[in-house]
């Protein structure tokens, strides 16, 4: 077999290979009003992002751009009382901490910081201001944070905007490698959660 | 390969013969700037290297210099000067008790394990048995009976009909000889300790405390204690149970006696204390949480470890915990050294039990104690409101 042939024939086999993969991502046209995370929360981009098949959780849904490893925005719509923010990998060693219907906004940041303490085996977590803002038409939090995952060196910043409306919690989080993605899509995902509405 | 001294898991029902016999064996005769002899050992030191330079970088690692060479110094002090020289320590911000060694001498502990250990005798103890793995080539020699056994099965599955129970009793041999290791590594630890100024006893100890809080840790999840008699099939590490059991009998062997020096351990560790501590709470493990700051607090209370109780209490958020929360918090201000955090714990923790007024006065003193806080805007809102 000559090299273009082995290199066509691998080619096709990714191709096979990956297609179960991104057979859930969507396209999110630019303009349109539309809802997410299985919510009544619904937003607007001004331009055009991805939506991955793969859920964090049964309340959530996440947004990139070139993958989520470099930028991913994610929104929760609404966790109940009792729930976890995102899927516990090992619930009976590790369990998450659940959201409580009477949490003050103070608690939001606290909650996504345990939360990615423990999923992400990392004390490398913290979170850095806390301001408050209206957000889906509530009284929310905005907040921002850094992290790096366990034995890594790449360095991530968030920003989080968050709210506890009757008793749920919605929330959007936006997060990158702290060099250069940050800065490159920030504008981007600061207007889809300013879009937020219930 | 990297050398745990804690079990991640222990799963699997069937026992394996008890290490009856562990007679405490004098030290070998030790060789400075040890080099890798032969292909299998170059190859395992080279990925050690490779990872080492990698661990070097992370972003885990503490480098406080006076911490690391604190925890350097009760090395030096357990396995000897001329020992400790081939070793390179690193502390890792991780909060879970463990400690790992490579083939090249590449040594982490977490600062889980600095947290639970009550001094230098303990810390020698944990840092000692991981010495032993190096000191022992443990990951060639684990390697080589892997390779050998993979061998077997492979020729097996060949030459042998129904050679399915040779392959299960194979794989079973690769734990048991993994178990063997920790055994020895923890027998030559003992004997670090018993040539050093540390009694040999505190090794023990650590495992009692192990066990007490994986009891604390599943009661607190409503789940049944479970500590396991005997090392299952696919377990890694001899049982908590046996380690405390074998350890102990060897340093009563021994009779050694010493300073295990607590005081000094806890004087050096007293700059990292709160963070270490504010890790641990936020581990949603309420009953192990509770059990390690019960086991600090055997000689008294202080500050950073009712402030840690008080946040403990607070973030698991009954109203019955808002109450105890909010007196720890005021008997961690009453001691007059307290973090402007607790003024901000106790007026959340009083705002979240509808005491309004009272929950506003702290966190107005919160502000005035702490006016550049990053949550300062927001704190503003609630005393407003």
């Amino acid at each position: 077999m000559s090299f273009r042939r082995l290199g066509l024939s691998v080619a096709i086999a990714a191709a096979l290979i990956s297609v179960p993969a991104i057979a859930g991502n969507k396209l999110i046209p630019a303009g349109t009003r539309i809802a997410v995370a299985k919510s009544t929360l619904t937003v607007q981009p001004a331009s055009e992002w991805n939506k991955l098949g793969a859920r964090p959780g049964r309340n959530a849904e996440t947004w990139t751009l070139d993958g989520d490893a470099l930028n991913d925005l994610t929104f929760y719509g609404g966790i109940d009382a009792g729930k976890p923010l995102f899927r516990e990998a090992d619930r009976k060693n590790r369990p998450l901490p659940t959201v409580s219907a009477t949490m003050l906004i103070t608690d939001i940041p606290a909650l996504l910081e345990s939360s990615y303490r423990i999923a992400l085996g990392t004390a490398a977590m913290s979170i850095g201001t806390v301001e408050p803002v209206t957000f889906a038409g509530g009284k929310g939090v905005r907040f921002t944070y850094a992290f790096t995952r366990q034995g890594e060196t790449l360095h991530r910043r968030g920003e989080g905007r968050g709210a506890m409306i009757g008793g749920r919690l919605y929330l959007i989080t936006y997060e990158a490698p702290a060099l250069y993605y940050f800065d490159r899509s920030v504008a981007a995902a600061r207007q889809v959660a300013d879009s937020a509405r219930l | 390969m990297r050398w745990r001294i804690a079990a991640a898991l222990t799963i699997g029902m069937a026992s394996t013969p008890a290490m009856a016999a562990n007679k405490v064996a004098p030290l070998p005769p030790y060789v400075a700037a040890y080099q890798p002899t032969n292909v299998d050992e170059r190859g395992a030191w080279m990925m050690a290297d490779e990872d080492e330079r990698h661990l070097r970088d992370a972003a885990d690692v503490i480098r406080d210099p006076a911490l690391n060479a604190y925890v350097r110094g009760v090395l030096c002090r357990t396995v000897g000067e001329d020992r400790c020289k081939s070793v390179r320590l690193y502390i890792l911000r991780v909060p879970a008790f463990n400690a790992t060694m490579t083939a090249n001498g590449t040594m982490t502990i977490w600062s889980g394990a600095l947290l639970r250990l009550r001094n230098e005798a303990e810390l020698g103890a944990v840092l000692g048995h991981e010495f032993g793995h190096f000191e022992l080539r443990h990951t060639l020699s684990s390697f080589r009976n892997r390779r050998s056994g993979s061998d077997l099965m492979a020729w097996a599955s060949i030459l042998v009909a129904n050679s399915g129970a040779m392959q299960i009793s194979t794989i079973g041999g690769f734990y048991a000889f993994d178990r063997a290791q920790e055994t020895s590594a923890d027998m030559i630890g003992v004997r670090y300790l018993a040539t050093s100024r540390y009694p040999s006893a505190a090794a023990a100890d650590v495992w009692d405390r192990i066990m007490g809080e994986a009891d604390a840790t599943a009661i607190g999840r409503h789940r049944k204690a479970n500590q396991k008699y005997v090392a299952g099939f696919f377990a890694t590490h001899p049982t908590n149970l046996a380690r405390a059991t074998y350890l102990r009998a060897a340093a009563q062997e021994i009779g050694d006696g010493g300073s295990a020096a607590a005081d000094a351990y806890r004087a050096a560790l007293a700059p990292w204390l709160p963070t270490f501590l504010a890790d641990q709470v936020k581990l949603n493990d309420f009953g192990g949480s509770e059990f390690v700051l019960a086991q600090l607090a055997a000689d008294g209370w202080t500050t950073p470890l009712l402030f840690a109780r008080a946040e403990l209490y607070r973030e698991r958020g009954n109203p019955r915990d808002l109450v105890s929360a909010a007196g720890f918090y005021q008997d961690a201000i009453a001691r007059g050294d307290a973090p402007p955090e607790a003024y901000r714990g106790l007026g959340l923790s009083l705002l979240r039990s509808q005491q309004i007024e009272p929950g506003k006065v702290a966190l107005r003193d919160y502000l005035r104690r702490k006016p550049d806080a990053g949550d300062a805007a927001l704190i503003s809102t609630l005393v407003d409101s």
